[in-house]
């Protein structure tokens, strides 16, 4: 008896924390999507000022901002600054994955003297983010003869790619070294394992890794702001930045079309992105 | 209530660390044994070497090409005589260089060409990378002629030159294959830090710029930070808030992550992966994105704003220069709506791997959520989650981007060239790329340095997964 009337009461109560569980979801998805949509929604707008808006949305929509991006390039040449992007991130890209890969495979498969050491270093030199030697790099750069050259930028970003090297070894770590051995009994040379079972196996990761390393250059601001002055060389980024502050549609509808790949990236991996933060945390 | 079923952690977490205080103390204890080691290997050789190794010691490649191994001798040899050369022509003039720092000032009136300081300073860092270097090779060239002798001695063959080269590519494959990343990070990571660090110590910067020779100061800047009024008063301010400011958000972003995470692991939830895909979108828009928008959202013509004037109140200057506090606490929501969704994805990643008997002894032992929150799902979150939360205090400690786009170029008063929601690394950029402070700015560089890594390799030494990786292999 006393039982079934302990049911009868938990279950409001049940309904009740349900409720507030969906409320608090619905308020904080709310308050995510907000901004992402008032930007979305003022990339349509059809006067483009942000004065022109009636609170937070705009009153008339149209196609004109994304017209006007790509046609009227006289003062901000936004095709230009897309190509740049394009070009910096692809080739940061490709050259710091080839150096992650290696470097992960390393610091895996071979047990040498510094090991430890070098381990301990890029964890050291990874707490230095990399604009906190910027007055250094910038007056590098500048004997270097490397201001105002995409390649000098192409050189930073992919230098310092490999010292995110640790959710690769992790990967690779998971690959059975038993393969490894089989192969070296055959006459296998290091080299050879490497190329003809470790990379194929690690393929996943490879795309991984050419994904995620294009997203930084990709959403990179610091860097191209200190070493690109030229107008023609400007990134995405660094164009945005320098818009005025009535040209709030013609921002929205950049921004737009720059953050599209990388949402796209980020919803067809986001199951790797898992692993690849917690990678830092201890496995139990 | 049992207690002892919780005690388990809270066990584990203790003997952890004592474990890690003796590894620690294990260290020290045995690094006399482990340096007298290091010098026992150059003692055999120095005692037990013959002729030809001495010969080895006085020119490379001597010794090799007395016991008949010609590629590597000559190899040897002519690394040898590149490096006197180089030396000779160049590398003893940057190294004197590097502590003169020139001497010739330059007059382009009366067209002198002085010294330039800075390329100098560079020029003598490389001479004395290019010093090292040489000595790594030659100590390689006396280990080598060493065990050719040994070789001899037992009269085995010793290990041939092509045979050393090919083994490039299998045993020692990790030589080639990190040599690239090496220079690379050598060049582009370590290079700034080392010249960075050598700045702190010149008084480059202001009006001392080339063709102005530079000189070296010792700890002035430091001292010029610490205590002269121009400058001491705005770095404690700044390094105040800046802690204040890393603890907050650090605290903010962790907890609203994990109380994410936890809401969307409820039972009663349905749909998980439809409600988390929210967080994911506002984590995948650029950074540099957000935070213009949130600038606009709330500058004076901001949607906020007028919302405000329509409704009849006066414009209110959410980012403006008095607004101390307003921009504060606008600099830690915009800093959460950023970051909480990556400390969700954390948050869900962890979870799932909690061991869910804890939870089902606890219901038994009629525990509440709250009790269990806090006994099973707070300690193991945290204890797995150490070595993130530490590196995101650090990302949060050195946050640029926030008040950089929020309030950049702001300069008050009270505050040498800053803003009262500066953070250093804010203060940094404007002393050095926008005003030339160049050595003040190196300087405050390594302040925030040493802060952040001894925290970082503290932890990251005590932890689990750098001591006890070969577990999980």
């Amino acid at each position: 008896m006393s039982k079934q009337t302990g049911k009868l009461k938990i279950k409001p109560k049940k309904l009740f924390g349900a409720a507030l569980t969906y409320l608090i979801i619905l308020a904080v998805c709310f308050i995510f999507l907000f901004p992402i949509l008032w930007l979305v929604l003022a990339s349509f707008s059809k006067t483009g000022s942000i004065y022109s808006f009636k609170g937070f949305f705009p009153t008339a929509y149209s196609f004109d901002s994304f017209v006007k991006l790509f046609t009227d390039t006289e003062m901000y040449n936004y095709p230009r600054w897309f190509g740049n992007t394009l070009f910096i991130s692809l080739m940061s890209s490709l050259i710091g994955t080839a150096l992650t890969i290696l470097t992960a495979y390393c610091m895996s498969r071979f047990r040498f003297k510094s090991r430890k050491a070098m381990m301990k270093t890029t964890l050291v030199l990874g707490m230095f983010p990399s604009f906190m030697t910027m007055t250094a790099v910038y007056i590098l750069m500048t004997q270097f003869n490397l201001i105002n050259q995409q390649w000098g930028l192409i050189m930073i970003y992919s230098a310092g790619a490999p010292m995110g090297y640790l959710t690769q070894k992790g990967f690779f770590d998971t690959i059975s070294v038993s393969i490894d051995e089989a192969a070296r009994i055959d006459g296998a040379s290091n080299f050879k394992i490497f190329v003809k079972i470790t990379l194929p196996l690690a393929a996943p990761m490879i795309v991984y890794t050419l994904l995620s390393s294009f997203v930084w250059p990709w959403s990179d601001f610091i860097l191209p702001k200190l070493l690109l002055k030229n107008k023609d060389l400007y990134t995405v980024a660094v164009g945005l930045m320098s818009l005025d502050n009535t040209e709030f549609s013609r921002f929205a509808a950049g921004s737009v079309f720059i953050a599209i790949p990388i949402i796209v990236f980020y919803f067809a991996l986001s199951k790797f992105l898992i692993n690849g933060l917690s990678a830092g945390a201890v496995k139990q | 209530m049992e207690n002892s079923t919780y005690n388990g952690i809270t066990n584990k977490i203790r003997a952890f660390f004592a474990a890690k205080a003796k590894a620690v103390k294990n260290f020290f204890a045995t690094l006399p044994q482990r340096i007298k080691n290091k010098f026992a290997g150059a003692k055999e050789i120095l005692t037990q070497g013959n002729g030809k190794v001495s010969a080895s010691m006085c020119i490379m490649g001597l010794g090799q090409l007395l016991y008949r191994q010609w590629g590597k001798g000559i190899t040897y040899l002519l690394a040898q005589i590149a490096f006197l050369a180089y030396f000779i022509m160049k590398g003893a003039g940057d190294f004197i260089g590097f502590f003169t720092l020139g001497v010739k000032q330059g007059n382009a009136w009366y067209g002198i060409e002085g010294d330039n300081s800075v390329i100098m300073l560079l020029m003598g860092i490389l001479s004395i990378i290019a010093i090292i270097f040489y000595v790594v090779i030659y100590i390689s060239n006396i280990r080598d002629a060493y065990r050719i002798q040994c070789a001899a001695d037992t009269l085995k063959q010793p290990v041939s030159f092509k045979k050393e080269l090919s083994s490039l590519l299998d045993k020692n494959f990790h030589k080639t294959a990190l040599a690239l990343p090496i220079v690379g990070v050598c060049v582009f990571s370590i290079l700034p830090i080392i010249f960075m660090i050598l700045i702190a110590f010149t008084n480059y910067g202001g009006t001392v710029v080339p063709p102005a020779l530079v000189d070296w100061v010792g700890f002035e800047n430091f001292a010029k930070i610490l205590t002269l009024g121009q400058f001491a008063p705005t770095f404690f301010k700044i390094f105040g808030w800046n802690i204040l400011w890393a603890i907050l958000s650090t605290f903010i972003n962790y907890f609203a992550g994990l109380g994410l995470a936890l809401l969307l692991n409820r039972k009663c939830v349905k749909g998980k992966t439809f409600w988390r895909l929210f967080p994911i979108l506002a984590y995948a828009v650029p950074g540099f994105i957000t935070l213009i928008a949130f600038k606009f959202m709330f500058s004076y013509g901001g949607p906020i704003n007028q919302m405000i004037t329509s409704a009849g109140g006066t414009a209110i200057g959410f980012l403006d220069i008095d607004a101390k506090w307003t921009a504060r606490l606008i600099g830690l929501m915009v800093n959460a709506w950023l970051n909480i969704p990556s400390g969700m994805l954390l948050a869900t990643g962890i979870l799932s791997n909690v061991n869910t008997d804890l939870y089902e002894a606890a219901r038994v032992d009629g525990a509440s959520a709250w009790k269990q929150f806090v006994k099973i799902t707070l300690p193991y979150v945290l204890f797995a989650t150490m070595p993130v939360l530490i590196s995101q205090f650090i990302a949060n400690f050195n946050n640029f981007g926030i008040f950089y786009f929020l309030r950049g170029g702001l300069y008050m008063d009270g505050y040498f060239l800053a803003s009262d929601t500066d953070l250093l690394i804010n203060w940094l950029y404007n002393m050095s790329i926008d005003n030339n402070y160049y050595s003040i700015g190196a300087a405050i560089s390594i302040i925030i340095f040493i802060v952040t890594s001894i925290i970082s390799l503290a932890v990251y030494v005590m932890s689990p997964s750098y001591k006890q990786e070969e577990t999980y292999q």
